[in-house]
């Protein structure tokens, strides 16, 4: 009897998964191992940043500097429907199917060979939902026979990689307190609970407290919880676990309950040291001078021991943040070699300007360089990688203009949207450099005349972007990360709002808001080609090798903060137009040797 | 008493709320689309900020309720039409919020209203907001404080609460100025909500003596808290942005039509004495708008 029951559970599982296909390709499993080893394996992606560190370097070299000039589209997906907006998404890859989301959370598995759809997902949104900052989604998460994403109204969802079909679907926030989501979620190993799916969150000013939240991926169930900010309680099994800091050690009063610290952007893991690594927004509210105190750990890099979510190491780039120095920038592990030693080191760039190289076993700071021109806010970084504050450049109290006129103004490097936004940079194994796509533009910022707030009347502040220079605002650098260096730039008109892709093969691919995907070479900057995609790129680009042949994809759409914000800035983007789809590109066969 | 709206011309201003009715809805005199609009799609969506008592917030059912939700019922009634409420939260600014409610909509859904109710009358920020009209201010609006007298037998000064706590909503202009006030002295004293419900609790629990916010929410909480002792106190606010300011709604710039037509139902419910008698039910005293 036991033989039989377990001979009939096996052929029912076999019928799903025959049932499930509708392609010559065919989606197997992802291993914890394959996401772990997914950078040295060129034929799938698997995680977000082409392996957990998000080093978006691929070691493939069929394509080169030579025959890239041959790197011809194989085809084009269109997102189709009236939903457009940015598309900021990052490819998935796994066995000859696409896994890519879109914007107003939708997903797509496509058959690689054809280009054809072999499923859509389409999140319904409830009214009621006001995402601050576009309707973006960064990208998926993939393990066992699931694939996971964020939806605008801050829910995960696991979804059957063969149809599509939702698995489970479980609550990061409540939307209707202004809590959303738009990363990709990253997927780590434990000795304690197996893998676990990891989710940052986002939303709106007021009221959204940071935190990671670590969840079984088969069931949706959380299994810890870690606020970012001090003075909140984590939990473990459903239990409360510890802390996070000390109640009002940095924070006067009760402003930590709404602190702020959002994990907007997602982290990265280093097999090496075991650490999730996650950076944190700006605190709340905006206005600095009515929260005295470093705001701990808001603008700030954390790392998290996933086995129970303890927080085991805190570096803040911008203590008592008043820039909206938002410091949720990736953290990406390297080895890095100085003086004859290998440093376990990170890198991130943070949006307020500074490059900063942290050991990343315990965070101590190792070094800080501009990576952008002309920064006012601060002078440098000390040697504890403290800023060395420029007084006159923090923007003031709204409430000492009280006669409600607007007030003096003054010029902040970086602006609000930082000297790099959420896009990420990419650091090459084989030149040991950091690829950066950053923006050289400032901010002007005054008390604002009175406004009113929920009814009620107001002082707040004014905040204008403004380009450095007449003419460019992105700037694609190569950094050194053992002197700051900077190698080479490439300068763009429009800002850039696009990640960065490297290859052994020698070349440094990103888009441009023009709607070229380029590629330079990865030590002289040299631009070696470029396609007209036909609308903005604000996503990453990714690489991997299918039937001996090398393919390059990237995610087309204007959009994201940039279009929202405006201000002078509008001016270069304003005759911009929408899109939405995916491009997929190879070189055609006899070419590739070439 | 006679109550007049300004920014209404003189041709509408005649042109009551009844002898829109009595016209049939199909007045030859009001030539621009957007009133025609409404009434041939049989349909008024007013927006309303949510946890807003006493003038606009969801019930457990989802039912919109409040002082400005029965106005917004009246303007439906008056021009024949169903009114559906758009029941949204406050976004950073009032400028954020025409934009998102009246003009543009929001970013999913790109949904907006016809009216926009609670909005402050500022000619500041109407010139500034070119796309919406602000118009027809109904009510007067104060800051104010509710103190328990079990707790707190005297308020004449905020230096009251250097040592005792204060409850009050985040990120408000309560807040603000409590924040500010005295060179940062009462950081240390001020509790807040995240809702206006969460520190209406804290003060109707007793776990603090005094609430801050809009004369209109205080008269509300004694009214809902009859149990405490409350007084409404207006002591001096140093550094307060404005200590009142009218109220009154908007539309978008191509339907100021409508903007007059509701501006109409809002004067006769003032001439009437129903506006007063509406916020009377709610424990508040109404006080017309003060355009000095």
């Amino acid at each position: 009897m036991k033989r039989k029951h377990t001979m009939l559970a096996v052929a029912s599982t076999l019928a799903l998964g025959v049932a499930g296909v509708c392609s010559t390709a065919v989606a197997a499993d992802v291993s914890i191992e394959d996401i772990m080893n997914d950078q040295a394996s060129g034929g799938d992606i698997v995680s977000y940043g082409l392996g957990p560190r998000g080093q978006r370097y691929s070691p493939l070299s069929t394509l080169n500097k030579e025959n890239i000039k041959n790197l011809y589209p194989v085809w084009s997906f269109s997102f189709g429907g009236e939903k457009q907006r940015g598309q900021e998404s990052q490819p998935l890859i796994k066995d000859g199917v696409m896994y890519v989301t879109g914007s107003y959370s939708r997903m797509w598995a496509i058959d690689i060979a054809t280009g054809e759809e072999l499923w859509q997902y389409d999140a319904r949104l409830p009214e009621g939902i006001l995402p601050c900052c576009d309707v973006v989604n960064r990208g998926a998460a993939i393990l066992g026979d699931k694939v996971f994403f964020g939806t605008l109204d801050a829910k995960i969802v696991a979804l059957d990689a063969k149809t599509g079909k939702v698995i489970w679907r479980k609550r990061i926030g409540d939307y209707e307190a202004g809590y959303s989501y738009t990363a990709a979620p990253l997927i780590v190993p434990t000795e304690a609970h197996g893998p676990l799916i990891l989710t940052g969150n986002s939303g709106g000013e007021f009221g959204i407290v940071g935190q990671v939240d670590a969840r079984n991926p088969d069931t949706g169930e959380l299994v810890w919880s870690r606020p970012t900010i001090e003075g909140h309680m984590g939990t473990l099994n459903g239990e409360e676990s510890t802390m996070t800091g000390k109640k009002n050690e940095t924070w006067a009063g009760d402003l930590w309950q709404n602190g702020g610290g959002a994990t907007w952007l997602g982290g990265t893991y280093d097999p090496d040291t075991q650490l999730a690594y996650f950076g944190t927004g700006n605190p709340a509210p905006w206005n600095s001078h009515l929260r005295p105190g470093d705001n701990k750990w808001t603008s700030a890099r954390i790392a998290i021991d996933p086995e129970n979510g303890e927080i085991v190491w805190g570096f803040q780039s911008t203590p008592h943040d008043g820039w909206d120095y938002d410091g949720v920038n990736e953290f990406i592990s390297f080895d890095m070699e100085k003086d004859g030693e290998t440093i376990k080191a990170g890198a991130t760039a943070d949006r307020n300007g500074f490059f900063y190289v942290l050991d990343r076993t315990n965070g101590e700071f190792i070094s800080a360089t501009p990576f952008v021109r002309d920064i006012t806010w601060a002078s440098g970084v000390d040697e504890n990688g403290r800023p060395l504050f420029n007084p006159e450049n923090r923007p003031g109290n709204p409430a000492e203009s009280a006669d409600g006129k607007k007030g003096e103004s003054i010029f902040a490097v970086p602006g609000f949207l930082g000297a790099k936004n959420w896009m990420p940079m990419a650091y090459s194994q084989k030149t040991s450099n950091f690829y950066i796509p950053s923006n050289e533009w400032g901010m002007d910022i005054w008390n604002e005349p009175i406004t009113y707030k929920k009814g009620a009347a107001y002082l707040g502040a004014g905040f204008t972007i403004k380009p450095l220079f007449d003419d460019y605002i992105g700037s694609l650098k190569a950094v050194d990360p053992s002197t700051g260096e900077i190698k080479w730039e490439y300068k763009n008109k429009a800002p850039l709002w696009g990640g960065v892709l490297t290859t052994a093969g020698g070349l440094v691919f990103t888009g441009t808001p023009e709607g070229y995907l380029k590629a330079f070479d990865d030590e002289t900057g040299e631009e070696l080609w470029k396609f007209q995609t036909g609308t903005g790129i604000v996503s990453s680009p990714i690489t991997w090798e299918q039937d001996g042949e090398q393919y390059v994809a990237i995610v087309t759409g204007w959009g994201g903060a940039v279009p929202l914000w405006g201000g002078e800035v509008a001016k270069v983007v304003s005759y911009l137009n929408q899109g939405g789809s995916v491009w997929v590109f190879k070189v055609p066969e006899g070419l590739a040797s070439r | 008493m006679s109550y007049r709206i300004p920014g209404l011309s003189q041709t509408l201003r005649c042109l009551s709320a009844l002898s829109l009715l009595a016209a049939g809805l199909s007045s030859p005199a009001l030539q621009a689309r957007p009133v025609d609009d409404v009434v041939d799609s049989g349909k008024l969506v007013v927006f309303a900020y949510s946890d807003y008592a006493p003038y606009s917030w969801q019930d457990e059912s989802g039912e919109a309720q409040g002082i400005d939700v029965e106005i917004g019922r009246r303007f439906g009634e008056s021009l024949g039409v169903e009114v559906e409420f758009l029941i949204r939260g406050a976004d950073e600014n009032l400028d954020d919020d025409l934009r998102v409610n009246i003009w543009k909509g929001d970013l999913v859904h790109g949904k907006y209203a016809d009216v926009m109710m609670h909005v402050p009358y500022d000619r500041e920020v109407d010139i500034r907001n070119e796309l919406a009209v602000l118009t027809s201010p109904y009510f007067q609006e104060q800051m104010a404080l509710i103190v328990n007298r079990d707790m707190l037998p005297t308020v004449e000064t905020f230096g009251r609460f250097v040592s005792n706590p204060i409850a009050v909503e985040v990120d408000t202009a309560g807040d603000f100025f409590l924040s500010n006030a005295f060179r940062g002295q009462l950081l240390q004293s001020i509790r807040r909500g995240r809702t206006f419900a969460d520190a209406q609790r804290l003060y109707t629990s007793t776990e603090v003596g005094a609430l801050m916010g809009a004369r209109a929410q205080m008269e509300w909480v004694a009214h809902e808290s009859p149990d405490i002792d409350s007084d409404i106190v207006q002591p001096p606010m140093p550094g307060i942005v404005r200590t009142g300011w009218p109220i009154g709604i908007a539309v978008k710039h191509d339907s100021r039509d409508l903007g007059y037509a509701l501006g109409d139902v809002l004067t006769e419910m003032i001439d009437s004495g129903d506006m007063k008698e509406l916020y009377a039910r709610y424990g508040v005293e109404w006080l017309p708008a003060d355009l000095q």
